[in-house]
């Protein structure tokens, strides 16, 4: 009896492991699973592509699902880590990276995905955009979007407050300090209207490029020591901690998301962060306050003593295809994301998505959309987002650092220690 | 050759394991395996992603969550909300539960049953939602609280202060699951006859003599069921810190050993850690199971 569960034990511990499998080999019709984000603008074009694509591709059926963008990366972890991830799948380059290394995505067949050879694919985006899907030569994912942030700003709230929006907004962000004490309105300690607010958990595209204005960096050149130059970090936390609660009291990550709260136009908020995208938000959700013009688009804040002009980091969102799915079904797979990125002008104009293509930049549509030249100067001063296969852990450990400043009531000398010590450590172990 | 006898009691004994047959089946793919794989995981380097073959590391996994400051800050979180909702949990039941089979009118009693039970229905993930927006400054939590005492305008920092939120998950939890154990002490009260509480108060008992001299002691095994229920419960909570956190809260005050599991494993791929650190926390909820068995030694209660 003992023998025979300890049998069973072990077969059981042992079955999982070799379900694990390689591309299935798969015949007769095709059924792509595609897992997305939510965004109503761009589900209505893009059911409308699906069914012009299974018209014209019979034998090709397409699964889209949308999740909540803050639930998409650990959905398809898991998904994959049950070897039954979707066939097509986007989540930020940030996260995507470890599919890459991990040998979990196909690369691009140019020619499914309508390219003649894969130097005509490399020369449609603008310079650089595919390096961070880029392993070994091969290409593993097409951009969906890329997304810089500026500063989005209600006018009628800089003027409700005595200030002229087009001459006062914030260049630097000690300007954006002292703007958002003018801006804000309280009622005791709880902030009725704030003047601008974060958006917290977005520590690699928008906290990071703050550290780096300061000379700053998460890693070394040498790619060796984590956190490089402890003043710039101290200085900056130092600044979240006067952010905060129990310094000036102008934000805090506890209020709720200011980006949202912009479309609203409810006087609760006068400027937030966030992408061209949210161009196309307003104008659904708040079509009064879009037409209105109360709105504005102004550049990425620097510190005041920036060592470097450094902008918001840019993201992007890359379609991948699943190792393991058939040979038959990444090829499919690949003519439909084509097929879906073949509509550059539409992603744009109808859903404020910019796919990094050379001749979208050259378009008239893009450059008729209100404040792009903004976004296209943020670019310039900005880079990709910081990737690598740990990336998320160090995201993680920014956070913990800005957290116990701003909300923990810890020093910003004890928790850059408690950062570079973690950071380190964490490098190390990539070595 | 000589036959082999089996008593009446064995072949009872194989019927009985025949009926146990499924239970034991069910538990053993959906308890023990987990459990025996998640020990086999902690000894390897695996990652989510990686389809290469993990790195045997021995007892590394442990090794290195012994030495780290923030497992360390894990254990003081759990066993601070532990201790912070399991005691108050205990307590509170029992006395509503008192309170209310000492009510005389049922429907009364009904509907404080219904009342407190309500919460104990609702996912935990929705309740932890419903007071994420209580506890927004601007929400219902500072503006009952500052005109309950007259303090208009004080923000009470529900989630952005590091003892306040640890607080605010404790009450989320004792207003989930305390209708839930009131009604775990309602049925015990319900077994012990009153013929025991008649024949005391002609011997000249008080209420509160009663309730020390026969209801705790008769309640004993209810208690004891109770506490490592409730124990267990808050050793593993999960939900409200991690919704709690994904609002915006600190997340070192309330990263309870469950959500460093889920970063580690999750968020930073690092399952043969994670692993590691769901072993400990099984051999913790074992320990002070046992040690509950051991120390309130419950004995049947036969009337």
């Amino acid at each position: 009896m003992k023998k025979t569960v300890l049998v069973l034990i072990a077969l059981m511990l042992f079955i999982a492991p070799l379900a694990a499998q390689g591309p299935k080999e798969e015949q007769g019709p095709i059924v792509l699973k595609y897992w997305t984000h939510e965004d109503p603008n761009r589900t209505r074009i893009e059911d409308r592509y699906i069914q012009e694509f299974q018209a014209a591709n019979p034998n090709i059926t397409i699964e889209r699902t949308t999740q909540a963008s803050t639930k998409m990366m650990e959905l398809v972890q898991t998904a994959f880590a049950a070897n039954s991830g979707p066939d097509i799948f986007n989540i930020s380059i940030e996260d995507e990276y470890q599919y890459i290394v991990n040998g979990r995505v196909a690369p691009v067949n140019p020619q499914a995905a309508g390219y003649k050879d894969l130097k005509d694919l490399l020369d449609t985006y603008t310079d650089g955009i595919l390096d961070p899907v880029t392993l070994d030569g091969n290409v593993y994912g097409l951009p969906l979007e890329l997304t810089n942030w500026c500063i989005f700003i209600n006018k009628k709230v800089f003027r409700s407050a005595g200030l002229d929006p087009e001459k006062d907004y914030p260049k630097t962000w000690e300007e954006m300090a002292d703007l958002s004490e003018k801006l804000v309105i309280r009622d005791g300690d709880i902030l009725i209207r704030r003047g601008f607010d974060f958006r917290y958990p977005y520590y690699l595209v928008a906290f990071l490029p703050m550290v780096e204005q300061l000379g700053g960096q998460l890693i070394s050149d040498d790619g060796k020591t984590a956190i490089v130059n402890e003043q710039a970090w101290l200085k900056f936390l130092t600044f979240m901690q006067q952010w905060g609660p129990s310094g000036r009291n102008l934000g805090s990550p506890t209020y709720k998301n200011a980006r949202n709260l912009f479309n609203k136009d409810n006087n609760d908020i006068a400027m937030a962060t966030t992408g061209l995208y949210q161009i196309g938000r307003i104008r659904a959700e708040n079509p009064a306050f879009y037409n209105s013009k109360e709105w504005m688009v102004v550049p990425f804040p620097v510190f005041k003593d920036a060592v470097q002009d450094v902008a918001a980091s840019f993201y992007g969102h890359y379609l991948m295809v699943n190792a393991q799915s058939s040979k038959a079904t990444q090829d499919a797979a690949w003519k439909f994301i084509g097929y879906m990125l073949s509509h550059a002008e539409e992603y744009l104009t109808e859903v404020s998505l910019i796919q990094p293509k050379k001749a979208l930049f050259a378009s008239d549509a893009y450059k008729n959309i209100p404040y792009s030249d903004v976004f296209t100067k943020d670019f310039d001063r900005g880079h990709i987002v910081y990737y690598g296969a740990a990336s998320a852990e160090f995201q993680t450990l920014i956070r913990s650092a800005v957290e116990s400043v701003i909300l923990s009531g810890e020093t910003p000398e004890k928790a850059l220690a408690t950062l570079k010590r973690d950071a380190q450590e964490l490098l190390d172990e990539q070595l | 050759m000589k036959r082999k006898y089996i008593g009446i009691e064995r072949k009872e004994a194989r019927w009985g394991f025949a009926f146990t047959v499924p239970a034991i089946l069910f538990f053993s793919l959906f308890s023990f395996y987990p459990i025996l794989n998640a020990l086999y995981t902690s000894m390897f380097d695996k990652r989510v992603l990686s389809l290469a073959a993990p790195k045997f590391m021995g007892f590394g996994n442990y090794s290195y969550i012994f030495t780290s400051p923030d497992f360390w800050n894990s254990i003081r979180a759990t066993f601070v909300f532990t201790l912070g909702t399991f005691l108050p949990i205990v307590i509170f039941s029992l006395m509503l539960a008192v309170f209310m089979v000492n009510l005389k009118s049922n429907k009364v009693r009904g509907f404080f049953q219904i009342a407190y039970y309500t919460p104990a229905v609702i996912s935990s993930v929705v309740a932890a939602a419903i007071w994420l927006i209580m506890f927004d400054p601007r929400g219902l939590g500072n503006q009952w609280l500052n005109a309950l005492l007259r303090t208009p305008g004080v923000d009470r920092k529900w989630l952005a202060d590091a003892t306040m939120v640890q607080v605010s998950t404790m009450v989320v939890y004792f207003w989930k699951y305390i209708g839930y154990f009131v009604v775990l002490f309602i049925t015990g009260l319900s077994a012990i006859p009153p013929a025991i509480y008649e024949a005391a108060t002609i011997d000249g008992s008080s209420k509160w003599q009663a309730f020390w001299r026969i209801t705790l002691p008769l309640l004993k095994p209810t208690v004891v069921l109770v506490s490592i229920m409730a124990m267990l419960q808050c050793l593993k909570t999960f939900s409200t810190q991690y919704l709690f956190v994904q609002g915006g809260a600190p997340r070192a005050p309330i990263n309870v050993i469950t959500l460093n599991i889920y970063t580690t494993g999750i968020r930073n791929q690092r399952i043969g850690r994670a692993s590691a650190m769901s072993i400990v926390l099984f051999l913790i909820m074992l320990l002070f199971t046992w040690m509950q068995f051991r120390f309130s030694k419950s004995e049947e209660v036969e009337y």
